[in-house]
């Protein structure tokens, strides 16, 4: 009701609008929680575990769905009944901490296999498509292997392929690093940076304060469901807030 | 880790222990007052005595220069033509009366046994491939997130299991079979499609949870409804956890078709039974059957070992 009346903004890409999630176990995960994103953007989400950090960046493709606000991708509400949740998804990419990979297809089937069902692509152009992504993620020599031939950093690249084969507005990553082994780290990061570079609009749930500092245009920190901070890296990394503070002492 | 040798070793013991477990079986054959006759049991498998030819009524036989043997008959019906024969056993002018041989077929028949035998695998067969279907619809239900499918499927799944397949015959045959107007082969069939299915069903519900709740997410993040998440993503994954244990329901459900035999169906232990009163030879014919079952219970577990293997390219 309240989107008709405020001007559209097409700057704005992804929309929160004092979101809260109650799970039913009673444990408030979100609350009031509001963030705009623009298109382009790279928003780096850091806070504590438990901070309600994934459950927010879940809701934003309704992975998890919420207790009230509003949630608008490109205007459209995504808690509106009407919306075809479907078609939402197949525009907003993710990339899960545990990849997530389909087991029983090789990398190139895993990246083949939305196109050619979603989008209805014929099996030639998903592959095509399929090919040239996993060249551009640097696994053009391990097409045709199994998820359990790849190692962590080539599985979550096969990963971030298999999203952008969906040509998506935005993509969402739920700690992308953290299964990783230290050395895997930089690949993945890597291609996450030559992305944000390329103007994809990205959220990024991490704990990599390297990344945050050198790629987000903002960096958000969220405690106990709060949204409590949200700032440019600069300023992000000399806050006073005695919260954030207390978080960076813990982490760094 | 087993070494070589000792794996050998294993072996020998193996071998030693079967020697004496055959040999007991084959001395304790022979200690009791029991003559075998294994070499009865062949024309109940496979026949190859000639097949007489009888004269349907009275009448003369004919047979022409070319061979062609009819009967005409003494009161004015249709002549008795016989199109196929190997030897004659009238002759041209000969006065026939009804039920006499006038002619022999040579070759070789199936024998009640190798006929029980393929009832057994056809009903097996055809119950098999309707208790997978009847199995993945109550599995899927059984996951779907509509309460009343979930409820329906765990009726269906808790009365089949809870009652016995013997009285689940009978009522198929006896209640549903009349008020339907089934013959005993599709009663056969639905009772134990619809008792092997309520395991099939159970199986499929395992087999779909136990695939990681991350490759829905992964599947519908990226767009699939539940529908294609399902049937391009988790099933192609269930299915390969499933076939261990549906190996094993597919083997009872061989075993249990045995008990159509209460419904009149002739599947291969009903004719066991008839040939034993015939054949006066009950432990050669019951050996028999439970090799016959062996071998196509094994036959089974060797497809579907293939298909596993086969399916296991991505571990």
């Amino acid at each position: 009701m309240i989107d008709q009346l405020t001007p559209p903004d097409s700057k704005i890409l992804i929309k929160a609008k004092k979101v809260n999630k109650i799970f039913p176990n009673g444990c408030h995960a979100l609350k009031n929680v509001s963030l705009d994103i623009k298109r382009g953007e790279v928003v780096v989400i850091i806070g504590p575990s438990g901070s309600g950090k994934s459950t927010f960046l879940r809701t934003l493709n309704q992975l998890e769905s919420i207790s009230s606000g509003n949630i608008l991708l490109d205007q459209v509400d995504l808690t509106d009944k009407r919306t075809d949740i479907n078609a939402v998804r197949a525009e907003v990419g993710m990339v899960f901490q545990s990849f997530n990979l389909f087991p029983h297809k090789t990398a190139l089937g895993n990246v083949m296999l939305a196109p050619m069902k979603v989008l209805k692509q014929s099996k030639e152009d998903a592959k095509q498509g399929a090919r040239d992504l996993l060249y551009r993620v640097g696994l053009a020599d391990r097409m045709n292997n199994y998820p359990s031939r790849l190692s962590g950093g080539q599985q979550q690249r096969v990963a971030i392929a298999r999203s952008l084969a969906m040509k998506p507005k935005a993509l969402l990553f739920d700690e992308p690093t953290s299964a990783l082994d230290p050395e895997m780290v930089g690949e993945v990061l890597d291609v996450m940076k030559e992305l944000a570079s390329e103007g994809m609009t990205m959220v990024v749930v991490t704990h990599e304060m390297g990344f945050a500092r050198e790629v987000a245009d903002r960096v958000v920190f969220m405690e106990e469901g709060e949204l409590v901070l949200e700032e440019t890296p600069e300023r992000f990394f000399h806050s006073e807030h005695p919260r954030l503070q207390r978080f960076l002492g813990q982490v760094l | 880790m087993q070494t070589q040798s000792s794996r050998w070793l294993g072996h020998g013991v193996y071998l030693v222990i079967m020697a004496i477990l055959i040999s007991g079986v084959y001395f304790a054959g022979q200690k009791i007052d029991y003559t075998w006759h294994w070499e009865r049991l062949w024309p109940y498998i496979i026949n190859t005595e000639s097949q007489d030819i009888l004269a349907v009524t009275d009448g003369t036989a004919k047979v022409d220069n070319s061979g062609h043997l009819s009967i005409t008959p003494d009161y004015g019906d249709d002549p008795q033509i016989v199109e196929r024969y190997d030897t004659l056993v009238s002759r041209n002018g000969d006065l026939i009366f009804q039920g006499d041989t006038i002619a022999r077929l040579d070759g070789w028949r199936f024998g009640p046994i190798a006929e029980g035998l393929w009832v057994t695998i056809k009903i097996s067969f055809i119950s098999l491939i309707f208790a997978v279907l009847l199995g993945v619809i109550f599995g899927l239900m059984r996951v779907a997130h509509g309460q009343v499918w979930r409820n329906l499927a765990v009726t269906y799944v808790e009365v089949i299991r809870g009652t016995p397949l013997l009285v689940q015959i009978f009522i198929v045959y006896f209640f549903i079979g009349t008020v339907f107007d089934l013959d005993r082969f599709t009663a056969g069939v639905a009772a134990l499609s619809i008792f092997t299915g309520a395991y099939v069903a159970e199986i499929v519900r395992a087999g779909i949870q136990s695939v990681p709740v991350g490759q829905m997410e992964a599947a519908r993040s990226l767009g699939m409804n539940y529908v294609q998440a399902m049937a391009y993503v988790i099933m192609p994954q269930a299915i390969k956890r499933t076939l261990p244990p549906l190996a094993g329901q597919f083997i009872n459900l061989i075993k249990d078709s045995s008990l159509v035999s209460v419904i009149s169906i002739t599947d291969l232990t009903k004719a066991g039974r008839e040939v034993v009163s015939g054949s006066f030879a009950p432990f050669e014919v019951w050996f028999t059957v439970a090799a016959l079952y062996l071998v196509v219970t094994g036959g089974l577990s060797l497809v579907i070992q293939r298909l596993e293997k086969r399916l296991s390219a991505s571990d």
